[in-house]
């Protein structure tokens, strides 16, 4: 019998028994949802973070104070003067309270230095920055965090209006997107200037940023800032620093590697359903089988081989997983869609989700029906004739 | 005549039932001719189910020689036996045997299409033979829709469309009340008129009276072999 005629009545089987052969599928159908939807979302994580990652600009590094006295603006300067060096900027920051006439709440506030803006570009909902050539001139004026906005219910309308950080006047300005980018949103900005009086921290800043040239110097860049640092506080080669240094490319791929250890841990546990799935095909075809075993009689006796009957069971089980993973797929990319749209990550239908997922329930559908299709084979036509 | 479809030459067969060796066939020798209608009568346990299915190529022998169409079936491995049975056999069941989910014309297209016929040509060769045993209304049906005298025509149909040397059949009347099964045996013997070698397989002394040869068997061997009406 050609091949298409034995698929023919292993698809009328399994259209005889709608039923059956949807619980049949079931396994699969979980098992290649789950690892659908979870590759998405694990996908539309890392694609969030890595966004956020990617604002701050893969050339950069950060030197982070671990101790409120371990770097200041002189440090900031000598490093600016470091070869390869094209933008330098400063952040200083402390808690302090933002308040409007009705309203009062705590926030963090960051002095910056004139090019933090221009180097860091975030996304802005509202207004305008504190831009580089207006920096001399902006030291009363603000911008918000979206959450810090949020917090103190600014509004567009409040553009320009005055509010208080720490009890002084300043000029509302800006406020940032909630996408502006990693660790933006709580926060509240103001000029370094503007910092020194609201918080006496001078010298001292919170973290010294500076951004090579190209993204290939950054680690030479970050030996020499190292270097530099050492030999301003006078430490050896093996004495811990009282600060970090991070670069933001070995950052953007430890991230990676934990959301891609995550993708494949998530992964696993979902093969592991699809793996059930299988069993309970090879379960099902087993008993069909033996239900069956007068037909396969009949079968052989008015001529079907033995290849014949492994074909026609083979492809039954094969069928019913690779459908089993049909419907999983469009049932996990709905998932997906909705996840994407909580998660705020844009969906996509990745042409690798879609094979994978056919291509695991197609090797399921093989291994899990072979052995039962080889057992219909193997029976005796006579026995299986005189089965009752 | 002299052209034999069936050759048994001292044919044994013994079944190992745990340690015990049971004799079905002890030594049997028995040529049939091409166009013959024959009918294989005997108790249970006679053997005569163990000749049906060495005729039938479901078997092979202990020992001895079966030829079916001169083709000796002892050296053969699955897949030529089941192409010998295939070529030169077609079963009729006592329980008529119908394949589940398919229709009257799907059954008796089965044969065929395991031989490799285009299911153009076989739905062809089908509906001839179908029409012919006066089921052309019911091509489409399926087995919970026909009688049981239908069923067994159709499986008649399904053991006849491939043209085989012989029509085995096995009790065919054995599930039909007598009327319809009457009407099955002159089927039969209308085809046996059409030259087709009929093997009936019956314990019904009666039923084998319809047979012009008549073969006996007790305990493994042939009793008797008759010829001629009674």
């Amino acid at each position: 019998m050609k091949l298409l005629g034995t698929a023919r009545l292993a698809l009328n089987r399994i259209w005889a028994t709608k039923v059956r052969s949807l619980l049949t599928m079931l396994g699969v159908v979980i098992g290649v949802a789950a690892i659908v939807a979870l590759t998405s979302i694990v996908d539309g994580a890392s694609q969030g973070i890595n966004k956020s990652l990617a604002t701050l600009g893969t050339n950069q590094l950060n030197i982070t104070a671990m101790a409120p006295d371990a770097l200041s603006e002189q440090d900031a300067y000598a490093l600016a003067e470091l070869d390869g060096v094209s933008v330098m900027f400063v952040q200083t920051q402390n808690e302090g309270t933002i308040a409007t006439e009705d309203k009062r709440v705590n926030a963090r506030l960051v002095g910056v230095s004139s090019q933090y803006f221009e180097a860091v570009k975030p996304d802005i909902a509202l207004g305008s920055y504190l831009s580089d050539s207006k920096f001399a001139s902006s030291a009363k004026d603000v911008v918000f965090g979206a959450d810090a906005a949020n917090d103190l219910g600014l509004t567009a309308s409040m553009l320009g209006q005055s509010v208080k950080l720490n009890g002084q006047d300043f000029r509302l300005v800006g406020v940032l997107d909630d996408q502006a980018g990693f660790g933006t949103s709580g926060r509240v900005y103001v000029t370094l200037d503007a910092a020194r009086k609201l918080f006496s921290q001078y010298p001292y800043v919170s973290s010294i940023v500076v951004q090579a040239e190209t993204p290939e110097a950054v680690d030479a860049l970050q030996l020499a800032t190292d270097k530099l640092l050492r030999e301003r506080y006078g430490l050896g080669a093996d004495t811990d620093a009282r600060y970090t240094i991070t670069n933001q490319a070995s950052l953007i791929a430890a991230v990676s590697s934990i959301t891609d250890t995550l993708g494949l841990l998530l992964t696993g546990i979902a093969g592991i359903s699809l793996v059930v799935g299988g069993i309970g095909i090879m379960n099902i075809m087993l008993v069909s089988v033996r239900e069956r075993t007068r037909e396969i009689g009949v079968r052989r006796a008015i001529g079907a081989k033995q290849s014949n009957i492994l074909t026609q069971f083979l492809i039954e089980a094969i069928v019913l997983s690779l459908a089993g993973g049909v419907v999983g797929l469009i049932l996990g990319e709905i998932a997906a869609y909705f996840l994407a749209i909580i998660g705020d990550w844009v969906f996509s239908i990745q042409l690798e989700t879609v094979l994978l997922a056919l291509g695991f329930s197609l090797v399921v559908g093989v291994v899990f029906g072979v052995w039962p299709a080889r057992t219909a084979a193997k029976l005796e036509p006579i026995d299986a004739l005189r089965f009752e | 005549m002299a052209n034999p479809v069936v050759e048994l030459e001292n044919v044994r067969r013994e079944y190992l039932v745990g340690d015990q060796v049971t004799v079905a066939l002890d030594g049997v020798d028995l040529v049939i001719e091409r166009g013959e209608f024959v009918a294989i009568v005997g108790p249970s346990g006679s053997g005569k189910s163990t000749m049906m299915n060495l005729i039938g190529c479901l078997d092979r022998p202990s020992s001895g020689l079966v030829k079916i169409a001169s083709d000796p079936t002892s050296e053969l491995n699955d897949n030529q036996l089941t192409s010998l049975r295939s070529k030169a056999i077609g079963f009729v069941f006592q329980q008529f045997q119908l394949l589940p989910n398919t229709t009257a014309i799907e059954n008796v297209m089965a044969p065929l299409l395991y031989q490799g016929v285009s299911s153009k040509q076989a739905k062809l060769t089908a509906t001839e033979i179908l029409n012919r045993l006066g089921l052309g209304e019911r091509l489409n049906f399926d087995r919970n829709r026909l009688s049981g005298g239908q069923q067994q025509r159709v499986a008649i149909a399904r053991a006849l469309v491939a043209s085989p040397d012989i029509v085995l059949a096995d009790e065919p009347t054995g599930a039909l009340d007598s009327k319809t099964g009457a009407q099955v045996i002159e089927l039969l013997k209308e085809l046996n008129k059409e030259g087709r070698t009929i093997i009936l397989i019956t314990h019904d002394l009666e039923i084998a009276a319809s047979a012009p040869r008549r073969v006996f068997l007790r305990d493994g061997l042939i009793e008797r072999d008759e010829r001629g009406a009674k």
